[in-house]
């Protein structure tokens, strides 16, 4: 195979911390810009669950130049696109528009950075918080099996840990969020130095260090930003962890969880293949074995939700076909987990997972939203933001014995095993 | 802070990729895009004839058929043909659509030889065991009952039989029904794959880092080259609108299907909409990103932003051969869904009372216009574009001319849309909790019609 051209980047740090990464893409007339902030909901304290995604709905009303609800109307109008998405470990806010708008955006970025405060009242934040506690019922509480991830993170992680809770939060919690909770919060975490921008696309560098120094250099640092909270873990969890939720689904479904190594790791590469391997497409051997060959799933999964710190996750799912034994799933799909673990992969299955990868890259290449993203993700959550030019590299290394020593993290010792199981219907509900 | 804001640089020119056209001598239609640094390429065949000429009873058998197609050819079978697709780094999938079959992949451009043997393969002589059939069909029907009890899946499935009269493949989900799939059989499935064949011309769309003589000269010796063409596939009734004549009743009728203890109510209303062959396409897409589209739109900038129903409300058409849906959309808290049913009809109805604005239209233009480029940044969103276009009979390069047409509509255009639009018959479908929203809605002034869980 041959190695595609190496992603240039162009590093850069202001006087006030902010690290600006810069990567020349002329390939179409548009550019990205990215920030990520080290913040998420490990760092929200208790009682006030699901606010670092409430705090970034703000961020979207108003600061002291941009009028409420103004900022994403203004990128549309000038023919962009852009969103926002908070995780367990970070915030991330990204924008695409036509090249000759890339300074407008920083502006608009630098502006909320700078004075977000001064369009900060009561209003926005009630109406925001009644859009955020709809988003919770939207994609979580009204769906079959939609609290599923909720309770996979409760249950891999003790109490307290700060992964235990969800991004979304208790309804009760946002309810209580105040007007000083979004002055804290954002005196203590939206700081230059807690932030990495990178741009990417039809730019010219130069031009870009210089609006980005015009417009977020005069930003104070915080220089009294806290240290995250301790996210030590014991890797494995000790045993396997069994509960049955009882929900408006059709048919019951397993969910899995298996503490892994965080994205840090050396091993994690392994662990991706290994999940590849295992229930990346109609190949896969969960899908031949249980969707295709003994017909016991709808469908399956497993793939990895990497963290920082403590642990990562790998998170797996299948839903029961009409009619099969439950108990059959459950013990074929923890079957084949234990036979990658007991043999390996096969050299045809190693080689058909490093040709999809190789693909991929590809496809991640001629994104420049995808570019940026993960070069922030690199540079906020790893210090090494050019590690993008090394992944490819690093898969290709991935030898069958390192795919085997992977799959031993999903073991007996290390499980969540969670079933969600249909609610037995009330006679006479028909109107 | 400076309060000054950064206007636009010098602008830059977007062109959609060129496509280079060539028949076969047997009709195969090949348009290859190339796509300066984009090594991962796509590829898609399309073979005309899709969902839009099922009957009720036969509803599903196309979308039944494409997913067989995986199931091998007659020299691979089902998994011998993954492997062999993965080792090139592909994914080969079929997808069913109202106007034809697809069968697509994207892999690295260096390697197109390979999938094109196995694309034609399963396009040729695909092997639709007896036991894979009786696999989908049983998952199909299991995937009903997921959809069921999803309520936005469910919400969507009751707006569109009351749309469409019941003889028009656009009332029902593409996949059937549960009368409909159980009664596909191998047989049916065969003769199906026979008219694909048969019928229409066959097209291969390629775009990627490619020399399009290198690929035409690939294709025409790879067995593709065996695809013959035929006439052209003649437009159906899918798009026929149901007969009542609700709406002009003074109480407008309102279908809610109970789904007790919900949380939130998932309110949908539609309309038959606009075909995408229509001369008012380009209107119609401005008209949709103004009411609905844009997260500034009138429906979110009222229900979300100014009175916090809900987490997002969108409306816009669907454009299809025929006249596909227009449909508004949103899910809101179950003790706001009268007030807020009441104020996305005043957004719809706006469009008329009050005609888009200038900057309303603008933000709408600029934005369709910026992020077009966007749409386009790999070869697999160019290459099912253009199969989209093909497919219902356009120009390969009728997306050359998308700014400029999009620069050329005018508010007469758009108001044409809009009250077009208001004269069609209103069907309002609203998911939830009957005992909490039923009353409200019957003292809001809808006609309410309760469905039980089992009601279909």
């Amino acid at each position: 195979m041959s190695d595609p051209l190496p992603i240039p980047l162009r590093e850069s740090r202001l006087a006030n911390g902010l690290r600006l990464i810069t990567v020349v893409d002329r390939t179409a007339p548009i550019a990205t810009v990215n920030l990520w902030y080290h913040v998420g909901s490990k760092d929200e304290r208790p009682g006030r669950t699901g606010f670092a995604h409430l705090f970034e709905h703000l961020m979207f009303q108003g600061s002291a130049n941009v009028s409420k609800a103004e900022h994403l109307s203004l990128i549309e109008s000038v023919g962009g696109s852009a969103n926002a998405t908070t995780w367990l470990d970070r915030t991330n806010y990204f924008a695409t528009v036509p090249a000759e708008w890339v300074e407008l955006i920083l502006w608009m970025e630098a502006d909320r950075l700078g004075t977000l405060l001064a369009a900060l009242d009561q209003v926005n934040l009630d109406n925001q918080r009644d859009v955020v506690k709809n988003e919770k019922r939207s994609s979580y509480d009204n769906q079959p099996y939609g609290t599923a991830y909720l309770e996979l993170l409760a249950l891999a992680y003790p109490k307290g840990h700060p992964y235990h809770h969800p991004t979304i939060g208790s309804m009760e919690d946002l309810d209580a969020a105040s007007l000083q909770d979004v002055r804290d919060f954002f005196a203590t975490w939206y700081a230059p130095n807690n932030a990495v921008l990178t741009v990417v696309g039809d730019i010219d560098e130069a031009e870009i260090a210089a609006a980005v120094e015009q417009h977020f250099g005069g930003i104070a640092a915080n220089s009294k930003l806290p240290e995250h909270p301790n996210l030590a873990l014991s890797a494995p969890l000790g045993g396997e962890i069994r509960k049955t939720v009882k929900d408006k689904v059709p048919d019951p479904r397993l969910h899995l969880a298996f503490r892994a190594p965080v994205l840090a790791s050396p091993d994690l590469p392994a662990l991706e293949i290994a999940c590849q391997i295992l229930a990346g497409g109609r190949g896969s051997r969960l899908t031949r074995r249980l969707v295709r060959q003994e017909q016991v799933a709808q469908d399956a999964g497993l793939s990895v939700l990497p963290f920082v710190g403590g642990a990562s996750l790998v998170v797996g799912s299948a839903t029961l076909r009409p009619g099969a034994s439950a108990e059959k799933l459950e013990s074929l799909f923890l079957e084949e987990l234990a036979r990658l673990a007991a043999n390996g992969p096969t050299s045809n299955e190693l080689e058909r997972a490093r040709a999809l990868i190789e693909s991929e890259e590809m496809s991640l290449r001629s994104d420049p939203e995808t570019i940026a993203d993960q070069i922030g993700m690199y540079a906020t959550l790893l210090n090494d933001p050019d590690r993008i030019n090394r992944d490819l590299a690093t898969y290709h290394a991935v030898d069958a014995a390192a795919v085997q020593r992977a799959a031993s993290h999903f073991s007996a010792e290390n499980r969540v095993v969670l079933w969600y199981e249909p609610i037995e219907q009330a006679a006479g509900e028909m109107a | 802070m400076s309060a000054q804001r950064p206007g636009p640089g010098s602008p830059r020119e977007y062109h959609f990729p060129r496509s280079v056209e060539h028949l076969t001598a047997g009709g195969l239609r090949i348009i290859v895009l190339p796509m300066p640094a984009r090594p991962l390429a796509s590829v898609q065949l399309l073979l005309p004839g899709g969902a839009a000429l099922e009957t009720a009873k036969d509803s599903g058998l196309t979308a039944a058929l494409a997913r067989l197609l995986t199931e091998g050819g007659d020299r691979h079978d089902a998994d011998q043909l993954v492997e062999a697709s993965e080792l090139l780094g592909a994914k080969i999938g079929a997808e069913a659509g109202w106007e034809s079959v697809v069968i697509g992949s994207s892999l690295p451009a260096s390697r197109l030889a390979g999938i094109l043997d196995l694309i034609a393969e399963i396009a040729l002589s695909p092997r639709v065991p007896e036991r894979e059939v009786e696999r989908v069909k049983a998952l199909r029907l299991a995937a009903i009952e997921q959809a069921h009890a999803s309520p936005r899946a469910r919400a969507n499935e009751a707006l569109i039989a009351e749309i469409y009269a019941a003889s028009a493949a656009y009332s029902r989900p593409m996949g059937g029904t549960r009368e409909s799939v159980a009664a596909i059989s191998r047989d049916a499935l065969m003769a199906r794959h026979a008219a694909l064949l048969g019928a229409g011309v066959p097209t291969l769309v390629i775009a990627g880092e490619l020399e399009p003589s290198d690929v035409i000269r690939t294709v025409e010796s790879s067995p593709l080259a065996q695809l013959r063409s035929f006439g052209l596939v003649a437009p159906t009734a899918a798009d026929a609108a149901s007969d009542t004549s609700a709406g002009i009743a003074a109480a407008p009728r309102l279908l809610l299907l109970d789904r007790p203890g919900s949380v939130q109510s998932e309110l949908r209303i539609g309309k038959v909409g606009r075909s995408r062959l229509d001369s008012l396409f380009y209107a119609a897409m401005i008209h949709s990103e103004v009411l609905g589209g844009l997260f500034g739109s009138r429906l979110n900038r009222v229900l979300r932003e100014e009175k916090g129903y809900t987490y997002g409300a969108g409306a816009g058409f669907e454009f299809r051969r025929g006249r596909g849906p227009f449909t508004a959309r949103t899910a809101v808290e179950s003790s706001v869904t009268a007030p807020a049913l009441v104020e996305t009809r005043a957004q719809i109805a706006s469009m008329t009372l009050q005609p888009p604005a200038s900057d309303e239209l603008s933000a709408a233009r600029q934005y369709l216009r910026g992020t077009f480029p966007l749409r386009f940044g790999s070869a697999s969103p160019v290459a099912g574009a253009v199969a989209g276009l093909v497919a219902v009979g356009l120009q390969a390069t009728e997306l050359d001319r998308f700014q400029s047409a999009i620069d050329e509509v005018s508010e007469g255009d758009i108001a044409q849309v809009s009250s077009a639009l208001e004269r069609e018959a209103e069907r309002i479908v609203v998911v939830g909790d009957a005992a909490t929203i039923a009353a409200p809605l019957r003292d809001a002034g809808f006609a309410v019609e309760i469905r039980g869980e089992e009601g279909g």
